[in-house]
């Protein structure tokens, strides 16, 4: 069975190599979970932002060359000398007690940065270290492994400090500033999600050796720059809520055959690559294959979903009340096309019993529109 | 948003343009506003990379940083900045009217205020972060900065602060502005782009709406109105440009400098240029709108708000503490929430389409007057005769008010109050019954006009009423749980010496 589900994402993925999953696209699991466009390519590994592009919709995606240098360069001065200004942060801004402190670097093993090696020698380190028998305190980018959807994926956290209470913490350094004790709530919730992908491939690991969950805190340490200076200041964060909605992401990619056998046998998105690298299946075909799949446009997948200029050319060309957002939305519940709700409003259409209740209202409300639009200059207004 | 508004969202949508979703504008639009557009450095906080301003479309400034990691430049941009922004406020600070005022308040005003425009949402938090940054700025000691610098942090910080109070007009988002009154057929989010918006109200001439919300999302085609420029610009652009300026630095030839700078300037010009026309072309669109009359009384508030700063600051002012303390808190939250139900209140009793949204949902109505009992006379409690006229209104609208409750009326003289004595819903339609109780003068018989006669048609809402000013203990009176060594005045020498990014 499981093999079978295998073979039909292989299909659908067609030519091109599988892309695993990163802890960036594992957190994105938590935006729009019921899409089952995006749960069919992330599950099948396809190049989304190259299947996007082919069909004519390219991502405007991509980190600014400044960003990607702040964030390097941030990172490299927290961990600088054995994590010096990072343990300073620790002691002093989240009061912990940190007697000794040994580092461990695990960013390459013996010199082989091989994925596999390192998380070998990771889980070596960390389980004796949950076992008491090796005195490690900071993990530099340990390599941590999680199964998903049968599929091994390698994650790297920032760093794992162990001895914050005698747990495992994930600790996650981000360049956007913690300004007066406050910071962008968008950005530390994408951080949070990011981490707690951590924490569950975290407790994956020490699971095979018996160890239990407790192990690993699901409060993960935030490291940012603090004000508008380059010195880190540190908070604590909890995930919890965020742990356990991954979890159940997860779970649900495991079942992501009932998905896929409701869509046809032959479908796949194959760009048909040739030697030269360029694609040569045909644009229309391609979008008439992503057309078979339902997508769940919502209007904040533009900031995190390669297919979302896709997915709202389709939503625009049916006059789906997705485009409008939820504010709008939830005004209309029970009825999805903007076609549907003015055809109601005008008495074009006939409801049907669901329905009679919103059409009156519908009616109403256009009635009302109409009925101060129709004054002279709109007025009515004068007091 | 209710059904009014949604329905508004659907035309939009359908006709493919703008449609109106008030009938004014509710919001002041000065004669002279200083606009504003800030454009940021990716990656780094709040760090600034170029502003252009100007109180007219023609001739702005335009100051650009060359390395935004530098210090000193910073500072020297932010001194630049400030002696406009500062220009400007002044200007404002010159002619007092006196005013009658209760208790002990000031008993003058300045008769403006000052208004800048930023292009949407993330320019304000671009001047609020620029205010945190220099507010507690020192003109002496280890790290000195031009005493224009605090001012403006201060300055920034007062009308940062008074942007989230509903129904000011000091500092405010253009796209803010556009959207209160026109619906587009597109989401909030997209709302927020500029070029998008315009391209939904106004597309330049000859281009379908269509692609002129394309061509907004298309960096090559339309930069973005900041306040991060596009990461493909960074890349392929600036990146190499600043790297071109650090080169010729590094090297002290001054003929590159100059040529490295005159560069920079051209090049973020040209990404800062639409968006300047485009703020402009957005200011005349909404000064086409009708102001709505109860902006005026607003628009007084926002005066002695100033005046109060105003004079703080003359009298020599500390900066803005970081965070509230729990009194501070308490008294933030009670003024910006009683500012929010009286603008959405003014709102109402001014416009018929925000009226609507409200009849649509039952929490107010209009309808026509289908009886009337004008001559009633009642003796209250103190022996006194007065008119208690009563009517009754016929109205479609699915009303939910509740015996007891007071009413104002839009179609009525200012202060005409009335009570809910009963409603009975008819079929499709409610007959609701109101006593006037005020409004008709002091006599027996009411005064013409004042009641509304047999066949009118008249709107009623309830009425926000008069509310207390919540009183809140004196600092020196704060119970010791509501207090901590935290909330004594910030230590503002620590935080002149504090660093501004990579200073190199």
């Amino acid at each position: 069975m499981k093999a079978a589900v295998d073979e039909r994402l292989d299909g659908l993925r067609g030519s091109a190599p599988r892309l695993t999953y990163s802890a960036r696209s594992l957190a994105a699991l938590e935006n729009n979970p019921r899409c089952t466009l995006r749960a069919v390519l992330d599950a099948s590994g396809s190049d989304k932002a190259a299947i996007a592009a082919h069909a004519g919709f390219p991502t405007p995606f991509g980190q600014s060359p400044f960003a990607i240098a702040r964030g390097n360069a941030f990172e490299a001065l927290v961990k600088a000398n054995g994590c010096a200004e990072l343990i300073r942060v620790l002691r002093e801004t989240l009061k912990l007690t940190l007697p000794e402190v040994a580092y461990q670097d695990l960013n390459d093993v013996g010199g082989n940065a091989s994925p596999e090696v390192r998380c070998t020698r990771t889980r070596q380190l960390l389980v004796n270290t949950a076992l008491g028998k090796f005195p490690g305190t900071l993990y530099d980018h340990p390599m941590l492994r999680l199964q998903v959807g049968g599929h091994t994926v390698f994650l790297e956290p920032d760093l794992v400090a162990f001895r914050i209470e005698d747990r495992f913490h994930v600790v996650e350094i981000k360049s956007f500033p913690i300004i007066d004790d406050q910071a962008d709530p968008a950005q530390v919730k994408a951080a949070t999600t990011q981490a707690s992908a951590y924490v569950i491939a975290l407790r994956a690991m020490l699971a095979e050796a018996g160890i239990g969950p407790d192990a690993v805190s699901d409060t993960i340490v935030l490291v940012a720059p603090k004000d508008f200076t380059n010195s880190p200041t540190a908070a604590f964060v909890d995930a919890r809520k965020q742990v356990a909605t991954l979890t159940r992401q997860l779970t649900r990619i495991e079942r992501i055959g009932d998905l896929v056998s409701l869509l046809p046998e032959e479908l796949t998105f194959d760009l048909a690559v040739d030697e030269a690298g360029k694609a040569q299946r045909p644009a229309e075909e391609l979008a008439a294959a992503l057309d078979q799949v339902p997508a769940l446009y919502r209007p904040d997948c533009l900031s995190h979903c390669e297919m979302a200029f896709f997915c709202r050319s389709r939503a625009r060309a049916c006059a789906s009340l997705d485009v409008l957002g939820p504010t709008v939305r939830e005004q209309l519940g029970g009825i999805d096309t903007a076609t549907m709700a003015l055809g109601l409003a005008r008495g074009e259409l006939t409801a049907d019993v669901d329905q009679a209740e919103m059409a009156a209202a519908l009616r109403h409300a256009a009635r009302l529109r109409a009925e101060v639009l129709g004054q002279p200059g709109g007025a009515g207004a004068a007091a | 948003m209710s059904k009014v508004s949604a329905m508004a969202h659907l035309e939009a949508m359908e006709q493919m343009r703008a449609v109106p979703l008030t009938v004014f504008r509710h919001r002041r639009l000065s004669i002279k506003p200083l606009v504003i557009v800030p454009l940021t450095m990716a990656g780094e906080a709040g760090a600034p990379l170029a502003a252009m301003a100007g109180t007219a479309r023609t001739a702005p400034k335009l100051l650009v940083v060359d390395q935004p990691r530098n210090r000193d430049q910073r500072f020297a941009f932010a001194a630049d900045l400030g002696r406009i922004v500062m220009d400007y406020i002044n200007s404002h600070r010159l002619h007092r009217r006196d005013v009658t005022s209760r208790g002990d308040g000031p008993t003058s005003r300045y008769s403006d205020a000052p208004q800048i425009l930023v292009p949407n949402p993330g320019g304000i938090k671009v001047l609020a972060d620029l205010g945190r940054m220099c507010r507690f700025r020192k003109t002496d000691g280890d790290y000195p900065v031009q005493p224009v610098v605090p001012l403006l942090g201060m300055w920034l910080t007062f009308l940062a602060e008074s942007a989230e109070q509903a129904g000011t007009s000091m500092l405010l988002p253009v796209t803010g502005m556009l959207g209160e009154h026109w619906a587009t057929g597109q989401s909030v989010m997209e709302d927020q782009n500029l070029a998008s918006i315009m391209g939904w109200i106004a597309p330049a001439d000859g281009v379908s709406v269509e692609q002129a919300i394309a061509d907004a999302e298309n960096p090559a085609v339309c930069p973005p109105a900041g306040p991060a420029t596009s990461p493909e610009f960074d890349k392929t652009y600036l990146a190499p440009a600043v790297k071109r300026f650090d080169d010729a630095r590094a090297l002290g030839d001054p003929t590159a400098i100059t040529a490295a700078e005159t560069d920079l300037r051209e090049l973020i010009g040209e990404q800062i240029k639409p968006t300047w026309r485009l703020m402009w072309s957005a200011i005349s669109l909404l000064r086409a709108v009708p102001e709505a009359p109860r902006t005026a009384a607003r628009f007084e508030r926002d005066l002695a708000s100033f005046t109060a700063y105003s004079d703080y600051q003359d009298e020599g002012a500390l900066p803005q503490r970081k965070r509230d303390a729990a009194i501070g808190a308490a008294r933030r939250l009670s003024r910006l929430e009683r500012a929010q139900a009286d603008f959405e209140a003014d709102m109402a009793f001014d416009d018929s389409l925000v009226l609507a949204d409200l009849r649509s949902v039952g929490e107010a109505f209009a309808g026509t007057v289908t009886a009337a009992e004008t001559d009633r006379v009642v003796t209250t409690a103190k022996n006194r005769r007065v008119p208690r006229p009563r009517i009754t209104v016929t109205t479609d609208d699915p009303v939910r008010l509740a015996p007891g409750v007071i009413l104002i009326s839009p179609s009525m003289p200012n202060n005409h109050k009335a009570l809910i004595i009963s409603s009975a819903p008819d079929e499709e339609s409610t007959q609701i019954t109101v006593e006037i109780t005020g409004g008709m003068g002091r006599g027996v018989v009411p005064q013409k006009g004042t009641v509304p006669s047999l066949g009118q048609r008249i709107a009623y809402l309830p009425d926000p009423g008069w509310r207390p000013t919540p009183v809140f203990p004196e600092p020196d009176s704060i119970p010791w749980t509501h207090s901590s060594l935290a909330d004594e005045d910030p230590d503002t020498d620590t935080d002149a010496a504090e660093g501004w990014g990579d200073a190199d």
